[in-house]
């Protein structure tokens, strides 16, 4: 397939160096993408599964959604049992469990930049380009050098997972209140200095500069202008094939607020499209069943069903469900969040929306995700308590509403009889890879692919385009 | 390329020293149990057999498998098992995509034929004419038949590839189904787990690549060597449990003292694993070490056994300190007779009790 080639249809697919399984369906016109559909072809049942158990059974099950944001899944099951029992956990409960799971969604954006996102430049396409060769050193699967220092540095930075949480993936020590494990005063010591040997890291290979340096960057040529690590090398990239002008989203921004602690979350709940913030109302929150192979219609997800369709009835393409708020489709991840924190970088870079601002988002919230962490570390009061204790209602409901590294996951829970009467979960990348809804609106992923470049049967820039978001499929559908 | 390298000329290639090699021979005898003599036998395998090569496919899972063992154990042995098996195919880390992916797998099975090992994360869904999970536009079950065809032995990794997990839990949607009810004609080392321990998945893969030969199994076919015994046998808080010393709530004082998590629900006692004595991420901790007990994600049907958090009723063994009550709390869910010998069973006798003893019906 060559690029001039118009009318043709395109499956890219499957996608290596993603989690889970992900093909896009492109049909092509004048050598760019006319219109993409997104299909996320695994599907496991999860919330048929949960009804009927013991409500508590959803922090076992729920994280097993995911391996690589088990403790984002365990977060929103804690949150929607909480929510059902009136539960609010301790504050230094609270602390903890912010801790562990920052923890994760940073070891999730590193292992992103690293072994997901930036190895695609070191393909012998871009052999003539004059940054190549460092790419391949830095970059190539398994072998460059930058990648084995992430890989490195990822294991030694989840020590912390160990000691607060006893194993990653997929936890247990968080509860509805608070955590299992109070920390003591040796694991406050190792945990600092884990965070300092994490900082290290960071400041001299993947950033080469501190990081309160980065987190003060306020525009985006200051960010182009960052002179030192991988990030240069990737802002240097970047710079040359016109990555920021590649896989402009929509603008619509959505936030859950991630890491609530006793004085609210520490970074802020909303949206924000065209440019205007605005609140998060979680009743406006529905799910379009018109493009997924499930039965049932829009329904808000505490109403809502998940009965596969075995026929896969066309116009249907996909197992992901549409998630729309006030009836939009909403980017989320890393990029969301700092927007919707108002970081001035972050805002400028949301006038973009491509690909350099979602990987730029994702460095800028590990920087200030590793700063946020050393504090919290240093705030925790052993002695005190970490569990709020509370017997669950026979009859009741909740929400767990959380930010996973990928963006906004969302827990309902109905208790009836002391059982699971209905479980419905909205992952992150199902607002991300969502299908087309009724009124044939694209999701985010399908609407940034459209006008990419396609030249050759895998053609790059879809690539970086899919992979700026950080796909995680098997969350998608569940 | 005619001639396939040595472990060693790969290992080399990826830039280990000889030193790190010789150090990475001995801290896989020790993890294997095996003496200090078998040093030199490794070395010597590795340096002249041709690599054994892996391919690694992805069904119906969460890619916690891959998670853990790209966390590793030992980093030496991570790097040097992940060099090994990246020369084939690898869904989750390898290089090329689309298409190009799908040829790589083609030609290193072809070029392999019947030589290669088989990694399989995840299981095949045979609902819905097997479309739950497709790979590359065709049911993830074919392409299991298609690489199991030609492989020499097959690895399932985790509890969803040996047993279904909690994919397959009650009502199993999809029908997931593990990866020994769809291939019967081949051996299937079962390493279960949820995920299984980076070092338990290290040692597994490196005994097979270098003794070229399968490892020890038991009756459910997981490897003896790590799944020999109880979580509780070796568990640090042991002593609480046989002092009838227990966790009653969640962050009570018992449970800041450390004491046992029998009761609020550890399936420790009935649970075959190494964490207890391997820990997890590069040995830190284990799930009993944060406080909250063993769920039994290494044991066959661990996700339909009633509620995690309800206590076990059916352990056999009680330690000599146990006060009456604990004991008639326990037996009063037993279903087969005989407690009452059993609970009065000796310290000696516990000891003996080494490998797989189940409750039947």
């Amino acid at each position: 397939m060559t690029g001039d080639v118009t009318g043709a249809r395109l499956v890219v697919g499957p996608f290596n160096r993603v989690e889970g399984d992900l093909e896009v369906t492109l049909d092509v016109a004048g050598g760019r993408v006319a219109r993409a559909q997104v299909n996320a072809p695994l599907y496991r049942g999860f919330e048929r599964m949960l009804e009927g158990r013991d409500p508590r059974d959803a922090l076992v099950i729920t994280p097993r959604i995911c391996g690589i944001c088990s403790i984002s899944q365990s977060t929103a099951a804690a949150h929607a049992l909480a929510a059902a029992m009136g539960l609010t956990p301790t504050p230094q409960g609270a602390l903890a469990a912010a801790l562990i799971h920052a923890a994760e969604n940073v070891a999730d954006h590193l292992t992103h930049f690293h072994l997901f996102f930036m190895p695609d430049f070191a393909r012998p396409a871009y052999a003539g380009r004059p940054w190549h060769a460092r790419a391949v050193a830095r970059f190539i699967a398994l072998e460059g050098g930058a990648q084995r220092a992430a890989v490195q540095a990822r294991a030694e930075l989840l020590h912390a997972m160990g000691l607060m949480a006893g194993k990653w993936p997929h936890t247990l020590g968080i509860q509805p209140g608070g955590v299992t494990r109070a920390p003591g005063p040796r694991e406050k010591a190792r945990l600092a200095a884990t965070l300092r040997a994490f900082r290290r890291y960071l400041e001299t290979v993947l950033f080469g500069g501190r990081l309160e340096d980065f987190c003060a960057l306020k525009d985006v040529a200051a960010l182009m202008r960052w002179p030192s690590g991988d990030v240069a090398l990737f802002l240097g990239i970047a710079a040359d094939l016109g990555l920021a002008g590649l896989g402009r989203g929509a603008g619509r921004y959505l936030s859950f607020g991630a890491y609530p602690l006793a004085d609210g979350p520490a970074f802020a709940a909303g949206t924000r499209s065209a440019g205007a913030p605005g609140p998060v109302r979680p009743a406006e929150i529905a799910e379009d069943l018109s493009h997924a192979w499930m039965l049932g219609g829009t329904a808000h997800p505490l109403d809502g069903m998940t009965t596969p369709d075995e026929g896969m009835a066309a116009p249907a393409y996909s197992w992901c469900k549409a998630p729309r708020l006030a009836g939009q489709p909403m980017e989320v991840g890393a990029l969301a969040r700092q927007v919707v924190d108002g970081h001035p970088l972050a805002l400028a870079l949301a006038e973009e929306g491509g690909v350099v601002a979602r990987v730029g988002g994702r460095l800028l919230e590990l920087a200030r995700t590793q700063i946020l962490m050393e504090a919290w570390v240093a705030a925790l009061a052993p002695g005190e308590s970490f569990m709020a204790q509370c017997s669950l209602p026979r009859d009741g409901q909740g929400a767990g509403m959380v930010e996973a590294a990928r963006g906004a996951l969302g827990h309902w829970l109905r208790i009836r009889n002391g059982k699971i009467a209905n479980y419905q979960i909205i992952a992150q990348t199902t607002w991300n890879f969502s299908p087309r809804d009724a009124a044939d609106v694209p999701g985010p992923l399908e609407a940034a692919l459209e006008g990419t470049q396609v030249e050759g049967p895998v053609p790059l820039a879809v690539q970086h385009v899919v992979r700026s978001f950080d796909p995680g499929m098997v969350c998608t559908v569940h | 390329m005619s001639q396939i390298e040595t472990f060693y000329e790969v290992m080399r290639r990826q830039g280990i020293t000889r030193r790190s090699f010789l150090k990475y021979c001995s801290l896989t005898a020790s993890a294997l149990g095996l003496g200090p003599s078998f040093v030199p036998q490794i070395a010597h395998a590795m340096e002249t057999k041709p690599r054994t090569p892996v391919i690694w496919v992805n069904g119906l899972e969460c890619t916690c498998c891959s998670e853990s063992f790209i966390r590793g154990a030992h980093p030496l042995a991570r790097d040097v098992v992940l060099s090994m098996i990246s020369l084939d195919y690898c869904h989750v880390l390898m290089a090329a995509a689309g298409h190009a992916a799908e040829a790589a797998m083609e030609e290193a099975m072809e070029q392999h034929h019947g030589n290669y090992i088989l990694a399989v994360e995840g299981n095949p869904p045979l609902n819905e004419d097997r479309m739950f999970c497709i790979v590359g536009g065709k049911p993830f079950v074919e392409q299991l038949r298609r690489a199991a065809e030609g492989a020499k032995a097959i690895i399932a990794w985790g509890a969803c590839a040996s047993y279904g997990c909690v994919q397959a839990a009650k009502r199993n949607p999809t029908q997931a189904t593990p990866v020994h009810k769809v291939i019967t004609d081949k051996p299937i080392i079962k390493i279960p787990g949820c995920p299984p321990i980076a070092e338990v998945m290290t040692g597994v893969i490196t005994y097979m690549l270098t003794v070229d030969r399968l490892p020890e199994l038991d009756r459910q076919g997981r490897p003896a060597m790590f799944y020999g015994q109880r979580i509780h046998d070796k568990c640090y808080r042991r002593p609480h449990f046989d002092a009838g010393q227990f966790v009653e709530a969640w962050d009570d004082d018992n449970a800041r003292k450390g004491y046992c998590l029998y009761k609020m629900g550890c399936k420790g006692p009935t649970t075959y694993n190494a964490c207890s004595t391997i820990g997890w991420n590069e040995g830190v901790s284990f799930p009993i070490q944060s406080g909250h007990g063993c769920i039994g994600c290494s044991e066959d049907g661990f996700w339909d056994q009633g509620s995690f958090y309800n206590r076990l009723t059916n352990i056999k063994q009680f330690g000599v300190e146990a006060n009456a009550d604990q004991v008639g709390m326990a037996a009063a869910g037993v279903v087969s007779g005989a407690v009452a010998v059993h609970a009065a069973i000796s310290a000696l006798k516990r000891a003996q009790k080494k490998t797989q003893d189940k409750v039947e019906g």
